[in-house]
């Protein structure tokens, strides 16, 4: 059973897509570069600082409804069934 | 009180409301902190809605480039601290609810005791250090606390009962880069105070069943709204004992 991802915003306008179904990934880091093979470019750039060295500090990653710390929550290991949602932080009032 | 009857009769014959809830919002303290774009419309629906007493916090002043979204102060408001823009347009609005204005800046020291009373504390807050403060005074006094947040076209909502759902930094557990300009539509800020209000009357009257364990993601662009289901972190530093 593949693990359910859903993007919201910026995330969802680098991927074209509102949620992914996909399979193989062992944790929030090994997914995150499944999904930069899959989508490319726009979505690295989202996803990390220039040269790729680390996660920008305006990615929220919950994984079944918890916050993973980014970057050090980057091993939160994924089984099946899990449900990953990637947004932005949205600070306004 | 028959021209309360008056007032409220629209909400009053809502099934499931009645005369029971109006007096119980009536007799609830609501804090809105903030008056900006999202502190604006909370508390004037609120006020509209017959909340029996509301405090309304911000220590900043009116500036021009408010005005896109923060309704309550109008064009000769600028310059004026928002609290006394604020309580003038609340209190023609509707007399019969007391309002108290503090024209403070929430700090680690004050929070406490700038909630003390509140049945309810509403999130009209731009950065996340004040809100993290707010949640965790809240959680401390076993508060319910109503988040939003707006930014362009979109926002996101929960609401914060203390025990009952995850709180704040369950969610959002770090602290997003402060801005200090962001983009946004006067209408997003609309949409997510005035579900902000929503929420505080819900929790209020014990009707419907509030964002708790849920965020609400909207995107006005698209025009869709989007729940996510949200989990308590056992382990999360603010309401991890409680």
């Amino acid at each position: 059973m593949p693990i359910t991802v859903k993007f919201f915003y910026n995330f969802r306008e680098a991927t074209g897509k509102d949620r992914i179904e996909i399979a193989g990934t062992k944790d929030v880091r090994s997914l995150l570069n499944k999904l930069v093979e899959r989508f490319g470019q726009k979505l690295a750039e989202q996803l990390y600082e220039p040269e790729r060295e680390k996660l920008r500090n305006t990615v929220n990653i919950l994984v079944n409804g918890h916050g993973i710390m980014t970057p050090h929550g980057l091993g939160t290991r994924l089984n099946d069934g899990d449900v990953v949602a990637i947004f932005p932080p949205v600070c306004g009032g | 009180m028959p021209s309360e009857f008056e007032r409220y009769s629209r909400q009053m014959i809502i099934r499931g409301f009645g005369e029971a809830g109006q007096r119980k919002l009536k007799a609830a303290h609501v804090i809105v902190a903030g008056l900006g774009g999202l502190g604006s419309p909370t508390s004037m629906y609120l006020v509209a809605a017959g909340v029996g007493h509301l405090t309304i916090i911000d220590a900043q002043r009116v500036e021009l480039n408010n005005l896109n979204r923060q309704v309550l102060h109008w064009h000769l408001d600028v310059k004026r601290s928002k609290v006394r823009s604020a309580i003038e347009k609340l209190q023609a609005m509707n007399p019969s609810v007391e309002i108290d204005a503090k024209l403070k800046k929430i700090t680690p020291k004050n929070a406490d005791g700038l909630l003390r009373g509140a049945d309810v504390v509403v999130d009209g807050m731009d950065n996340y250090r004040t809100r993290y403060l707010l949640n965790e005074a809240c959680v401390r006094a076993g508060r319910p606390f109503v988040h939003g947040a707006v930014e362009g076209f979109v926002g996101q909502l929960t609401t914060i009962v203390p025990g009952k759902g995850p709180c704040l930094r369950c969610i959002i557990p770090k602290e997003p880069p402060r801005k200090s300009v962001f983009p946004v539509l006067g209408t997003t800020a609309g949409v997510v105070g005035c579900l902000q209000a929503m929420e505080t009357i819900k929790l209020l009257t014990g009707i419907g069943r509030p964002l708790v364990g849920r965020i609400l993601f909207f995107d006005g662009e698209s025009a869709n709204f989007e729940e996510i289901e949200v989990r308590r972190n056992p382990n999360c530093p603010v309401c991890g004992g409680v």
